[in-house]
């Protein structure tokens, strides 16, 4: 439970670490997409750790990062393959970032840093955490940036097809102020990010920043 | 051991940042009561509005600096965690109410009262207390604010008349000068300066645009206070609009345009305004002269690219953010050693042809869009026939071309200077033939290989006695 926790609060890979940058501030414009794209994170994260634990003796030092560029994008690729025939919508959805989960630092850093240095167990926990810390941050950007940005909330609508529910709210009544569509724009998501990272930095406590 | 880190900027001089900004504030208020006269009580006088309206643009700066101000003394409350005299001190010599003044002087007057208030909120938080305050800041803040109002909310703003008071809405109605000229085809005096009066209305400010732009002779009279009171370098702001007068001067030349255009250029638009007050803000631009120099060039060349090269209209704004990013490196390029002015010989002369590659390409640019068919001539018109001439490859061509009711019935070549094997593939392609029976679809026919000019030129005399039939 400490690995978890600590995937999402102390070293939380977008907030903490600034890895992931890349999707974090692509898929960010629609809640729907944030949490499809934390989900496969997830999936991935979790099957690459297990893999590197696995084969962490038999891998020479200095080949390690082909390798588990290889086994990252092995799995990616056989999540692409299932995502494209079995559930089509959302293979449409995601688009390129699926694909580029495999150069998604988050994957290969945590397969250097742990799973390539502890054991099965820990390194299935410690995947869960960092990617439900992955997840939890992108669901929050894209709560704010699409509900003030474009003044909806899309739940489920590119995956109706798949569950037979059709879930996109409007939020509040539109004024002169509202909605703000310059958070929808990759401007927005910068500035949505930083704002996130000055946020979390003040309520954690920013005694340490005095050594100016 | 420790080091005492002061704020910029560090300017040699008897001048403390206090009395420069005094004087900053002098040189503003003719400025900010011009437009109180043209956007209040000129409306008052023709009866467009009421006493509150004649009120609204003092109202509407009013808001701007209360608003700052607030912003910027709420923030170091809170955050910064000043009380009482500490609180005072820091009011004192943080000079808060500028971004919200030049974020009103800059903004369309007809900008909701709230979106200015959250210009202001943006110019003050993201623009400069982010940074570490006055004299930390990256970006001018007024310009962050605006290109924030400007950007999200351009279709409130032109839904509400967009940059032209309620009178030039019934005088003038349309556009800026500068968006004119981007929707007009031809350049020339008459589309280009007839709408809005002459030169002189663009010189004393009698045209549309935002609060502190459109004067003038005014900003140049508070440009030559502040020279004289050493508060601003003249290098950028003389730099930068003379490379804009020359890029247009080149632009406007090939185009066969008198001195007008290029005065139309810097005269038109907030490039006067943002040239004295926004790039020669002390914080954001650079403090060596070399730095300088190739800051205001680049400025201008930015400022041509963006107005000529991309959608938008206006430039000034974009440009000057983009170059306060350079800002360091041009200084360190300044203040490398005395021989600097040497060692930025090939910056300077990249920047030159740079300057004069930009303006002949958009020069030609406008050339090629513009001419069409000088060529064509109709030399004889009945109800029957015409005879017309157009220039082919080796000379004109002349053609009696009959018609009946609106369609061509018989094309005759008259006299021809083409070369005869070419007229030769002409005649083989029974290209006339083709051109009469295809002439509801003339724009589908495609011309001979091998003779594309001479066929391209019977071709343009068809459609071109269409024109004329139906015209």
């Amino acid at each position: 439970m400490k690995t978890i926790l600590n995937g999402i609060f102390k070293e939380n890979p977008v907030l903490v670490l600034l890895l992931g940058l890349c999707s974090t501030l692509a898929v960010t414009t629609n809640f729907e997409n944030a949490y499809l794209m934390g989900i496969c994170v997830i999936i991935v994260l979790t099957f690459s750790n297990i893999t590197v634990s696995l084969i962490k003796k038999i891998v020479p030092k200095n080949v390690e990062v082909p390798v588990y560029i290889l086994i990252i994008s092995t799995f990616v690729t056989i999540l692409e393959l299932l995502l494209e025939h079995y559930i089509k919508p959302l293979y449409d959805v995601l688009g390129i970032y699926l694909p580029l989960i495999v150069v998604n630092c988050i994957v290969l850093g945590r397969a250097l840093s742990v799973a390539s240095k502890s054991n099965i167990r820990t390194s299935f926990k410690d995947a869960i955490g960092i990617g439900l810390g992955y997840t939890f941050v992108l669901m929050i950007i894209a709560l704010f940036r699409e509900v003030i940005g474009n003044n909806t909330l899309t739940i489920m609508s590119s995956t109706s097809k798949l569950t037979g529910y059709k879930l996109v709210y409007k939020v509040f009544d539109a004024n002169t102020l509202f909605p703000m569509n310059i958070l929808i724009t990759p401007a927005g998501a910068f500035l949505t990010l930083g704002f996130l990272i000055a946020l979390f930095n003040f309520i954690k406590g920013g005694k340490k920043n005095e050594s100016r | 051991m420790k080091f005492n880190m002061l704020k910029g900027p560090f300017i040699k001089s008897k001048n403390n940042t206090n009395k420069i900004m005094t004087n900053l504030l002098i040189a503003l208020i003719p400025i900010i009561l011009f437009s109180f006269y043209k956007n209040g009580i000129l409306l008052y006088q023709n009866n467009k509005t009421d006493l509150f309206g004649m009120f609204y643009p003092l109202i509407f700066i009013f808001t701007g600096i209360i608003t700052s101000f607030l912003v910027e003394t709420i923030y170091a409350y809170l955050f910064l965690h000043l009380k009482n005299d500490k609180l005072k001190d820091y009011i004192k010599t943080s000079f808060s109410i500028f971004p919200g003044l030049f974020v009103s002087l800059v903004l369309p007057i007809n900008t909701p009262i709230e979106i200015l208030i959250l210009g202001c909120l943006v110019a003050t938080i993201i623009g400069k207390m982010i940074y570490g305050g006055f004299g930390h800041n990256i970006f001018n803040p007024a310009l962050i604010g605006c290109l924030f109002v400007l950007s999200t909310y351009s279709t409130i703003i032109s839904s509400n008349g967009g940059f032209l008071n309620k009178y030039e809405l019934d005088t003038i109605g349309g556009a800026t000068p500068l968006t004119n000229a981007k929707i007009v085809e031809r350049l020339d005096y008459d589309s280009l300066v007839k709408p809005y009066g002459d030169l002189s209305d663009f010189f004393f400010g009698n045209i549309p645009g935002t609060l502190g732009e459109t004067c003038s002779f005014l900003i140049i009279l508070a440009f030559i206070y502040l020279l004289l009171k050493h508060v601003i370098k003249w290098k950028i702001p003389i730099i930068y609009v003379s490379t804009v007068f020359i890029m247009t001067l080149i632009i406007g030349k090939i185009n066969g345009l008198g001195l007008w255009y290029p005065l139309f250029s810097i005269l038109s638009g907030g490039l006067l305004f943002g040239a004295v007050f926004m790039a020669t803000d002390p914080v954001t631009s650079p403090t060596t002269s070399l730095g300088q120099v190739i800051y205001a060039f680049l400025l201008g060349i930015l400022t041509v690219t963006f107005r000529y090269l991309t959608n938008a209209p206006e430039g000034v704004l974009t440009s000057i953010l983009t170059m306060n990013m350079f800002v360091p490196l041009l200084d360190r390029i300044g203040s490398s050693n005395k021989f600097a002015y040497k060692k930025a010989l090939i910056p300077l002369i990249a920047i030159f042809i740079l300057l004069a590659l930009l303006s002949i390409n958009i020069g030609n640019s406008f050339n090629t869009s513009e001419k069409e068919d000088s060529n064509f001539k109709i030399l004889e018109k009945t109800n029957s026939y015409y005879i017309v001439t157009e220039k082919g490859n080796g000379g004109p061509i002349k053609a009696k071309i009959y018609i009946d009711k609106d369609t061509i019935t018989k094309i005759e070549i008259l006299e021809n200077n083409e070369t005869e094997s070419y007229y030769k593939l002409i005649e083989e392609a029974n290209y006339i033939n083709k051109l009469i029976n295809n002439q509801k679809n003339i724009e589908n026919v495609d011309t001979v290989s091998g003779a594309t000019i001479s066929s391209t030129a019977l071709k343009k005399m068809v459609i071109n006695v269409l024109d004329d039939m139906e015209g």
